[in-house]
């Protein structure tokens, strides 16, 4: 018998490696289609003219809206430390009403970004509970300086509110120094504080200083650098926090013949640590498993593709005798349509698998506010209305004071029925 | 058509589509040419809503209070009109707001609607309105009567009126209870001649990607 059919070309009997190459060139294209997160307009790069609050501005016009919040607060705190109130304030009303407004406000990018295919950081950014409590935090100390203590007290309440539905009991609604100002702030508008100094004196071992009405100078200091968020887990699903504790342990002010010590009330790192998991963190922790999940079976399906694509063609070699009765070996070469259908089929679901795992965002969003401090720390004081001369001074973890961080000042202490509200920090900006 | 072609066609025919939504440069940006200016009534609710005390609170209470007031005896048959003056309202609930705003309006109301049945002393105004006076005493300006009598008007009655606020945080959402209440005192016997109140109750969930 004669095999009269031509021996296929090299060019057919190897489909495996052109299929392997449409497969490749079609999943660049796929992969860069599906890129879920757009290229914003671009803006006009921000000039920079080295004054903090003119450049923040100039930050906040450029920024998107979902980055709004998070550049408000960081130029109210900034603005706060340069003594620039008005600023401060503005940044601060307006991220709080944002904040406000939030449960019926930016709830679709919020959806959005539970979705499998867009990141976390494309939410609005409103900060995470211990982030939203400074914000509270901050304004209340303004409200105080304008001669506002219930509007300062209604902050410290929005404030403590907000750390209240921490996982654990032990540390819900624990900052010493909210329910600290509550009270005094009660204590001051001649009401009774006395109920919530006692809730802050029970979430400290330290001896809490008893309410004085007649403190017209109230003091709060702030040191060391605040938590910072990093993106764990294999595929950055896990929103942790970076804690490092503070050089600077303790600090105090004199004024005069007086001298108030200020040690740490409330632990911002410890705050945020202590929040427990997020719902958030199970929408991540399941986009994660879906990606792994997808990417497995890409692998699978590309390789069984591949398999598949080389046994289209099989060589089959047998001898036949011509009619002279010359015998030679022939290779022949069957077509299998199953193995082809299977290629086919495997190589879409592979690419198709490999594109949703590549297309799914697992990071968790670590946008932060990272001008914030450490630790928190408060002191009255009586003085009489007028300038005094101040020194502030703050100390390491061996009780030396630290000579770069001295300060000296003068405190204008107001000649009127409001109390004179002094923020001093370690944080230059 | 052979293998290749096939896996060309294929291939290609997923990839066009994807790669085209990848070219739409405002892909997943909601109202890319902005949403325009809604006017809303005051006393009707937004789409940008909270827990907090806000305008639809607003109106509603001090309607409410206006009405109240203007159908007490002390007032409606008053045989001479009550001089009122506004005390500052105290806020003992958790949201910082402008306090003055509740008093103004129902100030605003009862002058606009209470047919002249009652009248307010500017308290507000007490430094300028001395200072006036002062210049005329000292014949600096001109004066319409003698500037030594005093003419400065006594309260009959002070209006003022309390915030207070209950909240809870859980993982279930926020619920937030605020009363509102407001009191005409007699100036003269200590007695609460009118108290009201108004209570809103609001609850809400933040999406899960906030928790």
């Amino acid at each position: 018998m004669t095999d009269s059919r031509p021996a296929p070309s090299s060019r057919e009997r190897r489909p495996s490696f052109v299929a392997l190459l449409a497969l490749s060139t079609a999943a660049l294209l796929m992969f860069a289609g599906c890129e879920t997160v757009p290229d914003r307009p671009k803006r006009p790069p921000v000039a920079r003219t080295g004054d903090p609050i003119i450049d923040g501005n100039a930050d906040l016009a450029a920024a998107p809206d979902k980055d709004r919040v998070l550049l408000e607060y960081r130029l109210g705190v900034t603005a706060l430390r340069l003594g620039n109130f008005e600023v401060a304030k503005a940044k601060f009303d307006d991220a709080i009403a944002r904040i406000g407004g939030l449960i019926s406000g930016p709830a679709d990018a919020a959806q959005r970004s539970r979705g499998l295919f867009t990141a976390e950081r494309e939410k609005v950014f409103i900060g995470e509970p211990y982030e939203r409590v400074m914000a509270f935090y901050y304004r209340g100390l303004l409200y105080w300086r304008d001669g506002q203590p219930d509007n300062a007290r209604a902050c410290f309440r929005s404030a403590q509110l907000l750390d209240s539905d921490a996982e654990s009991d032990t540390y819900k609604s624990d900052y010493v120094l909210l329910d600290y100002l509550d009270g005094l702030a009660s204590a001051k508008l001649a009401g009774d504080g006395s109920d919530a100094l006692a809730r802050a004196q029970k979430l400290t071992k330290t001896p809490l200083p008893p309410y004085d009405p007649e403190a017209n100078v109230l003091c709060f200091v702030e040191f060391g650098r605040g938590p910072r968020k990093y993106a764990a887990g294999e595929n950055g699903e896990l929103l942790r926090f970076r804690t490092e504790p503070s050089r600077i342990r303790s600090a105090t002010l004199t004024v005069g013949e007086q001298t108030v010590n200020f040690l740490p009330w409330d632990n911002l790192n410890f705050q945020a640590v202590t929040r427990g998991g997020r719902v958030m963190d199970h929408v991540l922790g399941n986009k994660a498993v879906f990606k792994k999940t997808t990417d497995t079976i890409g692998d699978v399906a590309l390789v069984g593709a591949v398999v598949a694509a080389n046994n289209i063609h099989q060589e089959r070699r047998r001898v036949v005798t011509d009619e002279k009765g010359r015998r030679r070996i022939v290779t022949e070469s069957d077509k299998s349509d199953g193995a082809e259908t299977a290629a086919i089929a495997l190589g879409i679901v592979g690419i198709l698998s490999k594109l949703a795992a590549a297309a799914t965002q697992t990071h968790a969003d670590v946008r932060m506010w990272d001008n914030l401090p450490q630790a928190l720390s408060f002191g009255a004081l009586r003085l009489a209305p007028g300038d005094q001369a101040a020194l502030l001074q703050f100390y390491d973890g061996n009780g030396q004071a630290v000579p770069d961080l001295a300060r000296r000042f003068t405190l204008a202490v107001a000649d009127s029925v409001k109390d004179t509200v002094v923020i001093l920090s370690e944080l230059k900006r | 058509m052979n293998t290749t072609s096939r896996f060309f066609t294929l291939a290609s025919a997923a990839a066009i589509p994807v790669f085209f939504t990848g070219c739409e440069t405002t892909q997943g940006v909601k109202n890319p040419s902005g949403v325009a200016v809604t006017e809303m009534r005051p006393d009707e609710k937004g789409f940008v809503q909270g827990t907090g005390v806000e305008s639809q609170d607003l109106v509603s209470v001090t309607d409410k209070m206006a009405r109240s007031i203007l159908g007490i005896p002390e007032i409606a048959r008053a045989q001479t009109k009550p001089r009122v003056v506004l005390e500052p309202v105290v806020n003992n609930t958790r949201f910082p707001l402008n306090k003055d705003i509740f008093l103004t309006r129902i100030r605003t109301q009862l002058n606009s609607k209470a047919a002249g049945r009652v009248s307010f002393l500017d308290r507000e105004m007490m430094k300028t309105l001395e200072r006036e006076r002062a210049l005329k005493q000292s014949g600096q300006v001109t004066a319409s009567s003698d500037p030594n009598v005093v003419e400065f008007r006594g309260a009959d009655y002070f209006l003022t009126g309390k915030l207070e606020g209950m909240s809870t945080r859980t993982s279930q959402g926020t619920s937030d209870y605020v009363l509102y209440s407001f009191r005409l005192t007699d100036a003269r016997t200590s007695e609460i001649v009118w108290e009201d109140l108004a209570e809103i109750k609001k609850q809400g969930l933040e999406d899960a990607a906030y928790r």
